[in-house]
């Protein structure tokens, strides 16, 4: 039996920030994952995370990852893979299996960081090939690179639903819809809009009804539900798709946890481990961290991670009561930031009518997902001025900031916490580099100049597919709801180590189109 | 919490949907999961002793809340009134021969 002060069970996002916080404080830390490859979700996470600077905000997932892993093997932190574990006994043994044999471990502390799995849902035809979870196809777009399909059903809108949904459009996949038996959009609105501006039409209130085909999925009947979720009678739709993508939830992989016989709890939707606010469950000793713990953002699960993994080197006397102390507090109130705003977990399913700020909450958002034109114009990322200008089309309380820190001009306040609003200061006038452009996580700020000559108006977008347009090039200009609104040309294309691979394209439109063209497709036909 | 098992819960009811594959790994239907509770089975741990469903190559990592809702259903509680199927080793399915070779072990 191989002793170690720590032993982490998954290399994920808590599981490494564990293992990093405890190897900092001089602990021999051992981290065990069943995969071949460490970082457990977050290498396919190709998005830029929400959040502020200290949770690695306007940082994709992907590099997020390689840093972690960099900082814990840095610290001399030992990464078995292909290392499932089998068992968690008494004590915190710990069992693992290596190639064909099985090995026994002890912690002095564990920490499971096992994550989650996704929900399934059942409906005739859900074992058919083409029916997949939305993470699985984000695996084979992102880790496999292998498109999961060619037209694709997305059934939930969760973020998971619609960051997944954006991805497969980025890899070439038609999205033919986004459903969701709940009657508004689950995830973060600036997420919907990605997609509804590219033209992808949302159900609310439907789910699927069956799935057509005999060998694999060619088609999918979808329907709206009344109060008691069943389908009404003549509200069936079929779509031609090959594949469906099931996005309704994730569960706690809390396995390991219930076979060493920790207290669990069910929360509603699932059994999670009872947990002290330091992650420590009912043995001592043995800590939970991430997903495993409850259903949250990578970028909680990393705070989470850390937390775990400074509380265990105290109770393993590598840290003073008092460095500890101080590190929790820092650590608490980045995860007490990431809690907040409209879609916070203790406020999960409640969606107020009013921002924090005071303003109405856009309905067609929620029910569309996208912004009605006639909304815009109320809330304080959108002013009015001559010349070019950020429009930032940000409109729920979510914990994110990076414009902020973005514009280089400190045109763009986000005040009063990180949940808030953002604020175009037009005093401070913007010089159009759009740097604020490319750091919006959520996609959501646009640079708009209303009148460059002739009655053209310019908008400048955030692009994110290949292959790029090219200057001069035309085509036509979408609406927040995908719908063409008018020819427009390419008038310029940036990209910038400094974009992190978000390119800036500007188009041309007549001037009544500057506040409402966000997205330009390359197709003349309007 | 336990289920009465003095309570007559009526017999087994033919459904639409009861072919609907809820395990897939072992092949278990919605129809043979509402029967086996009809037949006895109280509680997702004897559904799956009796069905093996959850039991399968996924360990039941897709189908345990699926087969919780149906055992649910059929006896007219919340899910959550139902505990889940007890964990055991292995985690993970594993061949027997692998199970057996500790290393350190002579």
């Amino acid at each position: 039996m191989t002793r170690y002060d720590v032993i982490v069970v998954g290399a994920g996002p808590a599981g490494l920030s564990a293992a990093a916080e405890a190897a900092a404080a001089g602990a021999r830390v051992a981290v065990f994952d069943e995969n071949a490859k460490p970082g457990g979700q977050l290498f396919k996470q190709i998005h830029k995370f929400f959040g502020a600077k200290e949770h690695k905000a306007k940082i994709r997932g992907v590099n997020i990852g390689a840093e972690l892993l960099a900082e814990a093997e840095g610290l001399g932190v030992t990464v078995f893979l292909n290392a499932p574990v089998m068992g968690l006994y008494k004590d915190r043994e710990v069992l693992v299996r290596h190639a064909d044999a099985v090995r026994r471990y002890k912690g002095d502390a564990v920490v499971v960081a096992t994550g989650a799995s996704e929900n399934m849902l059942t409906f005739p035809g859900w074992t058919l090939p083409g029916v997949t979870g939305a993470g699985a196809a984000q695996t084979m777009m992102n880790i496999n690179r292998v498109k999961p399909g060619h037209r694709v059903l997305m059934l939930g809108s969760g973020n998971v639903g619609l960051v997944v949904g954006f991805q497969l459009l980025q890899a070439g996949c038609e999205l033919a819809a986004v459903v969701d038996a709940a009657p508004r959009v689950g995830g973060y609105g600036v997420h919907a809009a990605k997609l509804a501006r590219t033209g992808v039409p949302f159900y609310l209130s439907h789910t699927v009804v069956r799935a057509e085909g005999t060998d694999r999925v060619t088609g999918v009947v979808v329907g709206q539900v009344d109060d008691t979720w069943n389908v009404i009678p003549g509200t069936e739709k079929r779509f031609d798709v090959d594949t469906i993508c099931i996005a309704v939830g994730l569960s706690s992989s809390t396995q390991l946890l219930k076979m060493a016989g920790c207290a669990l709890r069910d929360d509603g939707a699932g059994w999670l481990p009872v947990c002290a606010d330091d992650g420590e469950t009912s043995m001592a000793r043995v800590y939970a961290a991430g997903d495993v713990s409850g259903i949250e953002e990578a970028s909680s699960a990393m705070i989470e991670g850390r937390i775990a993994g400074a509380a265990a080197v105290r109770k393993l006397g590598f840290v003073t009561e008092e460095a500890l102390a101080v590190r929790m507090a820092e650590l608490e109130s980045a995860l007490e930031s990431l809690r907040g705003g409209m879609f916070a977990p203790g406020r999960r399913g409640k969606i107020p009518d009013k921002t924090d700020e005071g303003l109405p909450i856009s309905a067609s958002l929620l029910s569309r997902g996208y912004l009605d034109d006639a909304e815009v114009d109320q809330y304080p990322g959108v002013k009015k001025t001559a010349g070019i200008r950020p429009v930032i089309e940000c409109t729920q309380n979510i914990p994110c900031n990076p414009c902020r820190d973005a514009c280089p001009k400190g045109c763009i306040k986000v005040e009063g916490g990180i949940v808030s609003l953002p604020v175009y200061d037009e005093k401070a006038g913007c010089a159009g580099c759009g740097l604020c452009v490319a750091a919006c996580s959520g996609q959501s700020i646009f640079l708009v100049d209303d009148d460059t000559g002739g009655g053209a108006a310019e908008v400048t977008i955030p692009y994110e597919f290949l292959p790029l347009p090219g200057e001069g090039e035309r085509g036509v200009a979408l609406s927040r709801s995908g719908a063409a609104l008018c020819p427009a040309e390419v008038v310029g294309v940036k990209q910038s180590p400094a974009y992190d691979k978000t390119a800036l394209v500007t188009f041309r439109v007549p001037q009544e189109f500057a506040m409402k063209a966000r997205f330009w497709r390359k197709e003349a036909v309007v | 919490m336990s289920v009465d098992r003095t309570r007559d819960f009526g017999g087994y009811v033919p459904a639409a949907d009861d072919e609907l594959v809820i395990c897939r790994c072992e092949e278990v239907t919605k129809g043979e999961i509402r029967r086996a509770v009809r037949d006895g089975m109280f509680n997702v741990h004897e559904v799956r002793r009796f069905l093996r469903c959850g039991m399968g190559l996924c360990q039941g990592q897709t189908c345990a809340r699926l087969v919780r809702a149906v055992v649910a259903r059929e006896l007219g509680v919340p899910p959550s009134a139902l505990a889940e199927a007890t964990g055991r080793a292995p985690a993970r399915p594993t061949e027997m021969y692998v199970f057996a070779n500790e290393e350190g072990l002579a």
